[in-house]
């Protein structure tokens, strides 16, 4: 099964290391939608269906913490599940994080297995043989 | 306790440096820039990232356009003609936050420290009286600042 997957971050390079990891992890043929901040995010989340957000908490404009706030206040898309991609050393902005509704988190640096063992966790089992990229299944970030 | 940071930002550096850029790195000295035969002016990318808690300062890291190329060559796992120089900019300043988060989650602070967001400087602003460590790697070297408030 394939996903609409959003993934949130500022950081360009750190959008394509999460996709790249997300199709070794077994979601590549879900379709990856990318925002750079929170507001961006919900933009996006007004116009497309959403199954999973992915997103990082550091950001300009509204950060993580903003975007989940408002996401888990809004009928159509407070059930939507959502994943915090933080550095560590922010135990208590996970903790935060988590009171504000979401599902989960992975701290930096982070395996494609983490990913996969997380989302599975959250969305059921994907395809594994089916959805694999077979280019970009041994590294870890 | 800037000794004891200063510590865990060396591991951090080969740890992130290894593990999310495959690139084993060495420590040299502490030099003042304008020791370090560090051309500032020749294509060094630059950026801070500001941090409070127990401590409060701001970590500074220089790298050659090269050799931050490399990084994300290896980080995005894209050939280095494809990359801009936001994707460049982008890889060094998450490096640093990488390096910055794990260095302080590696000290015993009794308050959660707050990291800013990392920020691209200009690179012949940085004084040449500031202190540097310089990190090598095989074929090029950056050099990182810890200053504290």
């Amino acid at each position: 099964m394939s996903y609409s997957i959003l993934i949130v971050d500022d950081s360009l390079p750190m959008r394509s290391v999460i996709k790249r990891t997300l199709k070794a992890a077994g979601y590549g043929k879900s379709e990856m939608l990318e925002a750079a901040n929170g507001q961006e995010a919900i933009d996006i989340m007004e116009k497309s269906w959403i199954d999973i957000v992915i997103t990082d908490y550091n950001m300009p404009m509204m950060d993580g913490l903003a975007f989940i706030k408002t996401i888990k206040s809004a009928e159509l898309s407070k059930d939507i599940p959502v994943v915090v991609i933080s550095t560590a050393g922010n135990e208590s902005k996970i903790k935060e994080f988590m009171d504000c509704g979401a599902t989960g988190y992975i701290t930096k640096p982070f395996s494609a297995e983490e990913i996969r063992d997380l989302l599975v966790k959250i969305l059921g089992e994907v395809n594994y043989e089916d959805d694999v990229d077979d280019g970009n299944q041994d590294f870890d970030f | 306790m800037k000794t004891m940071l200063m510590t865990a930002i060396k591991t951090s550096i080969s740890e992130v440096m290894e593990t999310m850029f495959f690139l084993p790195v060495e420590f040299g000295r502490e030099l003042a820039l304008a020791q370090s035969r560090i051309d500032k002016y020749n294509f060094y990318f630059a950026c801070q990232l500001t941090f409070t808690g127990d401590l409060s300062g701001h970590l500074i890291i220089m790298a050659p356009k090269s050799l931050v190329a490399e990084m994300a060559e290896n980080f995005m796992g894209e050939t280095k003609e494809l990359l801009t120089d936001e994707h460049l900019s982008g890889t060094l300043m998450e490096m640093l936050n990488m390096v910055c988060g794990n260095a302080l989650s590696k000290t015993n602070s009794q308050v959660p420290f707050e990291m800013g967001i990392p920020e691209m400087i200009n690179a012949s602003e940085v004084s040449e009286n500031e202190v540097f460590i310089i990190v090598e790697t095989t074929e090029s070297k950056m050099a990182i600042a810890l200053k504290m408030d």
